[in-house]
C-alpha cells in the first residue's frame, strides 16, 4: 500500500542556517510513526514545511496520494492532515466548545450558520466526553491547565476527521499522569483508524507508542527503523552524544 | 438576565425605537445637530469593530474611506441633478460597495501579512488619498474644494432626513455585527484575533473572513462619509480625510470596548456629544487634537479592554467565582448538561445555579 | 536625459536624511518589534525646535542637532517607559501601534498649538548657494545634507557595533530569548534602543528643516515614506533601510523630475505595494522560524 505522507528530499534554509537538508520520510497509513532527533536537528521546521507553514527552498511532500507542497495550512487541513504544536496552542479567549467548534474546517456557506448549532454542540460533547472534559466544556481555554490545553489542542485537530495528525511533543511539559492520558487517546484514535507522526522526546513513550521510528539528525534522516533497534544503532547514538 | 429569550434583540429595538423618536420631541436645531454627527461616529465606530475589534488589526485608515465615499458621491452628483433631495441617500449603497471594492483590492495585498505592515499600510493610504484629493484638481477641485448640491429640505426639519438616514444605518450596521457575532464567521474571526497562524492550521478561512469583513467595514464607513458630505453641502479634502476621524472611530471603540456589539455605540455616544457640545460651548479649538489624543493614551493605559468588557467580567466574575478558584477537578457544577443556554452576545457563561 | 540625470543626483543627495530616519524607526522595531509610528512627528518636531533655536537665538541648524539629540532621546526614552512599557503582552503589538500612532498626534496638536500651522522654514545664509558641475545643479544645502547624514549614520552605527550596549542591542535584535539569557536586561535595551531610535529624528530633524518647508501636518508624508522605506528594505534591518531610502528617494526624485511633482508623492506608495505583491518580507527581511 502506498504511504500516506511521503516526504521526498525536503529542503530549507534560514540566512546560514539549513534547517532542514534534504529530508525524505514515509509514513505508513494506520502506523504510529515517531520522528525523533537531538534539539536543533528540525523536526519542528520539518512539520512546518509539511503543514504548508514554511515553503520549503526543494523537494516535495504528497499526502494521500497529492503532491502538497507549500500548500496552505488551512487546505491541507480540510484534507485530512492536521497538526499540534509545540506550546499547546488553543485560542485562550475562546471557551472549550468554542476551541473545538471552531476547528472543524468550515466551507463558507456555513461560515453564516450559528456559532454554535445543536449538532455542533452534540458533536463537540462526544468529543468531550471521550476525553474526559465535559465538565470543562464552558471555560475559557485559558482558564485551564497546561495538560488540559494539550488535551484540548489534540482534541480540536480531530474535529475534521483526519486521516493523519502530526503531534509536536505532545507529552512535554505535563505530568506523568497526564502523559498516561495522553497516550490512551492517541491508542484509541489509532485504533480508530488514524495514522500519527509524532515528535516525542520521552523515550519510554516512543518506545511504548511506535512504530516505526525515523531519527532525524542536521536536518535530514538518519535512520528508519523498529524502535528496538534504534537504541543499539550507532549512527543514532553518535547523534545523540555529538561523537 | 440571559434566562429571557431574545433579550438582546428586544433590547435593540428599543434602543433604536428610542433614537428614531428623539426628533420628534422638536430637539434645537444645535442638539440634532449634535445627534447626527455623534450618529456618524456611533456608525463609524461601529464598522470599525467590526474589523479592527473582532480581528485585532488596528486600521489607521479608515478615514481615507471616509474621504473616498464622502467624494465618490460628491463627485456623482457634479453630473447628477438632484431634485427630490433623496437620491444622495439612495446612491449610498453604490457608494459603499466601489468603496468596499477598493477595500477588498487593497485587503488582499494589505491583509497577507502581519498587522504591523496592515497598519502602515493603512496610515499610508490616509496620506495618499488626501494628497490625491488635493492634487487632482481637475477631477476634486483640490484645494478649493468640492461643492455638493444643497439639500432642498425645509429649514425647519433640514436635519431629519438625515438623522434617520443614519439611525436606519446605526440599526444595519448593528444588525450586521451582532449576526456576525452570533455566527461561525464571528467565531472565525475571534480565533483570527487570538492567534492567526493556529487558526490557520486548524482549516479557519483567515485571509477570507478578514477580507470580507475589512471591505463590509470601510464600505460602512465610506456611507457615512457620503451621508457628510451632503450634509455639509462642501467638502476639503483636509476634513474629507482626516486623522481625527480614524482616531475618533478608534478611540470611541476602545472606550466603550472592542469586540462588543454596544462598546462603539456607547463609545460614541459618550465623546462625540462631550466633543460636539464642548464645540458649541467653547467654540472650535486647536487644542482638539491635544485632548483626543490625551484621552485615547488615558483609555488605551487604564481602561485597554473598555467599559461593557469590563462590565461583563465583573458579572462573570461573581456568577462563577466557585468554579475557578475551586482546587483539583472543577466542580460538575456547569457542565456540558447547561450548554443548552449557552449563547454569546453578552454574557458568556453561566455559572452554577 | 538631463531631467533624469538631475533626478538621480538630486534623489541621491536627499536619500541620506532618509536613511537616517529610517535606521531610526527600524532600529526600533527590531528592538522591541514596535512600528513607532511618531518617527515623522518627532522629526518635524525637531524641525521646530531647530527652527526655533535658529529664529530666537540664530543658532545654526546644524549646530543644534546636539541640543535636540539630547531631547529627542529624552522624549523617546520616556514615551517608552510611559506608554509602551505598560502595555499588556497579549496585544502589545496592536495597542503599541495606536499609542504610538496617539503620539503622534500629541505631538501634532502640540506643535499647531505653538508654532500655528502654516509653513515654516529655516532660511540661513547658505540656503539658496549652488554648484553647477558639468551642468548639473548641486546645492550647498543638499550636499551638506546628505554629509551630515552620513555622519549621523556612522555615529549610529558606531554604537551599535562598537560599544558594549549596542551589542547587547544587537544580539536582542537577532534573538530576544538568547539575550535575556545572556543577562541582557531587556527594560533596558528596550527604553534605550528606542531612544537611540528617536533620537536619529534629531539629526534628521534640523537636515529636513534646511530643505523643505515643514507644517505640523508634514508628519503624515514623512511617516508615509519612512515605513515604504522600511518595508521596502525589510523590517529591522539597517542595510535594509539605507537601501531602501536610496531606492524611494532616487525614484521619486526621477519621477518628479521626468513625470511631475505631484505624482512624485505617490511614489513611494507604489513601490509600498509592489513590494507587498513581490516580496513581503523586504529586500534584507527573512521569513524567519520566529513568524510562526
Amino acid at each position: 500500500m502506498a504511504a500516506l505522507l511521503e516526504v521526498e528530499g525536503l529542503a530549507k534554509t534560514f540566512g546560514s542556517l539549513r534547517a532542514v537538508d534534504g529530508a525524505s520520510l514515509a509514513v505508513e497509513p494506520h502506523s504510529i510513526t515517531a520522528l525523533i532527533g537531538p534539539n536543533g536537528s528540525g523536526k519542528t521546521t520539518l512539520f512546518n514545511l509539511i503543514t504548508g507553514y514554511l515553503s520549503p527552498d526543494s523537494g516535495h511532500v504528497r499526502f494521500d496520494g497529492r503532491d502538497v507542497t507549500g500548500a496552505n495550512p488551512g487546505r491541507l487541513y480540510r484534507r485530512g492532515l492536521s497538526r499540534t504544536f509545540q506550546q499547546a496552542r488553543v485560542f485562550p479567549q475562546l471557551t472549550v466548545q468554542e476551541n473545538l467548534t471552531v476547528a472543524a474546517g468550515y466551507s463558507w456557506a456555513q461560515l453564516f450558520g450559528r456559532r454554535m448549532s445543536a449538532a455542533d454542540r452534540e458533536r463537540v460533547a462526544r468529543l468531550l466526553e471521550e476525553f474526559r472534559m465535559a465538565h470543562v466544556a464552558d471555560l475559557f481555554a485559558s482558564e485551564l491547565s497546561y495538560g488540559q490545553r494539550k488535551l484540548l489542542e489534540f482534541a480540536a485537530v480531530l474535529m475534521s476527521s483526519p486521516k493523519l495528525v502530526l503531534l509536536d511533543e505532545p507529552t512535554a511539559g505535563v505530568n506523568p499522569v497526564m502523559i498516561a492520558t495522553m497516550e490512551q487517546h492517541i491508542r484509541e484514535r489509532h485504533a480508530a483508524g488514524v495514522t500519527f507522526l509524532i515528535v516525542e522526546h520521552d523515550m519510554p513513550v516512543v518506545m511504548r507508542l511506535c512504530d516505526p521510528v525515523v531519527v532525524l539528525d542536521q536536518g535530514r534522516e538518519i535512520f528508519t527503523g523498529p524502535p528496538q533497534a534504534v537504541q543499539t544503532n550507532p549512527l543514532v547514538l553518535d547523534a545523540y552524544l555529538g561523537a | 438576565m440571559r434566562s429571557i429569550p431574545y433579550a438582546g434583540q428586544i433590547r435593540g429595538v428599543v434602543f433604536v425605537a428610542a433614537l428614531a423618536s428623539l426628533p420628534s420631541f422638536n430637539l434645537a436645531h444645535w442638539s440634532i445637530n449634535i445627534a447626527v454627527f455623534t450618529l456618524m461616529f456611533a456608525v463609524m465606530s461601529s464598522a470599525w469593530n467590526l474589523f479592527g475589534g473582532f480581528t485585532g488589526y488596528p486600521s489607521l485608515g479608515h478615514a481615507a474611506f471616509f474621504g473616498i465615499g464622502a467624494y465618490t458621491l460628491g463627485l456623482w452628483f457634479e453630473h447628477h441633478a438632484v431634485t427630490t433631495g433623496y437620491e444622495p441617500f439612495l446612491m449610498l449603497p453604490l457608494v459603499g460597495l466601489f468603496a468596499g471594492l477598493i477595500g477588498v483590492v487593497l485587503g488582499a495585498i494589505a491583509l497577507r501579512t502581519r498587522a504591523d505592515v496592515f497598519a502602515i499600510v493603512t496610515i499610508t493610504l490616509l496620506f495618499v488619498v488626501q494628497t490625491l484629493a488635493f492634487n487632482l484638481r481637475g477631477l476634486t477641485h483640490g484645494a478649493q474644494g468640492l461643492a455638493l448640491p444643497i439639500p432642498p429640505f425645509a429649514a425647519a426639519t433640514f436635519e431629519r432626513p438625515f438623522y434617520y438616514v443614519l439611525v436606519a444605518l446605526l440599526a444595519a450596521t448593528m444588525a450586521i455585527t451582532y449576526l456576525t457575532m452570533r455566527s461561525k464567521l464571528g467565531l472565525s474571526l475571534a480565533a483570527v484575533r487570538a492567534d492567526e497562524d493556529k487558526a490557520r492550521g486548524v482549516g479557519v478561512r483567515t485571509l477570507g473572513v478578514k477580507l470580507l469583513t475589512f471591505s463590509v467595514s470601510v464600505g460602512i464607513t465610506a456611507m457615512v462619509g457620503g451621508i457628510w458630505a451632503y450634509y455639509e453641502s462642501f467638502i476639503y479634502p483636509q476634513f474629507a480625510i482626516d486623522p481625527l476621524i480614524t482616531i475618533g472611530m478608534v478611540l470611541m471603540t476602545f472606550l466603550g470596548g472592542r469586540g462588543t456589539l454596544w462598546g462603539p455605540v456607547i463609545g460614541a455616544l459618550i465623546l462625540e456629544t462631550a466633543q460636539q457640545t464642548l464645540a458649541y460651548e467653547l467654540g472650535g479649538s486647536e487644542y482638539y487634537l491635544i485632548a483626543y489624543a490625551l484621552v485615547f493614551l488615558l483609555v488605551m493605559l487604564l481602561m485597554p479592554q473598555g467599559i461593557v468588557p469590563s462590565i461583563q467580567s465583573v458579572v462573570r466574575r461573581r456568577r462563577r467565582r466557585a468554579v475557578v478558584d475551586a482546587p483539583g477537578p472543577p466542580p460538575s457544577a456547569s457542565s456540558s448538561d447547561r450548554t443548552d443556554v449557552l449563547t454569546r452576545d453578552a454574557v458568556v457563561v453561566e455559572g452554577p445555579r | 536625459m538631463h531631467a533624469l540625470i538631475q533626478g538621480l543626483i538630486l534623489g541621491v543627495l536627499t536619500a541620506g536624511v532618509y536613511a537616517l530616519m529610517a535606521s531610526g524607526q527600524t532600529l526600533i522595531f527590531g528592538v522591541m518589534k514596535v512600528v513607532n509610528l511618531a518617527q515623522g512627528a518627532m522629526v518635524i518636531l525637531s524641525a521646530y525646535l531647530a527652527y526655533g533655536l535658529f529664529t530666537s537665538f540664530g543658532v545654526d541648524p546644524l549646530l543644534a542637532i546636539p541640543v535636540t539629540t539630547v531631547a529627542m532621546f529624552i522624549l523617546g526614552v520616556a514615551v517608552q517607559l510611559a506608554f509602551l512599557r505598560p502595555l499588556h503582552d497579549e496585544d502589545r503589538s496592536e495597542l503599541s501601534l495606536l499609542v504610538t500612532f496617539a503620539v503622534a498626534l500629541l505631538i501634532e496638536g502640540f506643535m499647531s498649538v505653538t508654532w500655528r500651522t502654516t509653513d515654516r522654514s529655516i532660511n540661513t545664509s547658505y540656503a539658496n548657494s549652488s554648484w553647477s558641475v558639468g551642468g548639473y545643479q548641486i546645492t550647498l544645502v543638499r550636499l551638506w545634507a546628505f554629509l551630515l547624514s552620513i555622519a549621523a549614520l556612522g555615529v549610529l552605527l558606531l554604537l551599535l557595533n562598537r560599544t558594549r550596549f549596542g551589542r547587547a542591542i544587537r544580539a536582542t535584535v537577532q534573538n530576544p530569548e538568547s539575550a535575556r539569557l545572556l543577562g541582557v536586561e531587556s527594560n533596558r535595551v528596550s527604553a534605550i534602543g528606542f531612544g537611540l531610535g528617536t533620537a536619529t529624528a534629531a539629526a534628521a530633524g534640523s537636515i529636513y528643516g534646511l530643505l523643505y518647508p515643514f507644517n505640523p501636518g508634514s508628519h503624515y508624508d514623512l511617516i508615509s515614506r519612512l515605513l515604504s522605506i522600511v518595508v521596502l528594505g525589510g523590517l529591522g534591518s539597517i542595510a535594509g533601510a539605507i537601501v531602501g531610502a536610496l531606492i524611494v528617494s532616487t525614484s521619486s526624485a526621477v519621477v518628479a523630475a521626468t513625470i511631475s511633482p505631484a505624482w512624485s508623492e505617490m511614489t513611494f506608495f507604489v513601490i509600498l505595494i509592489l513590494v507587498l505583491l513581490l516580496r513581503p518580507q523586504g529586500i534584507f527581511g527573512t521569513t524567519g522560524r520566529g513568524a510562526i
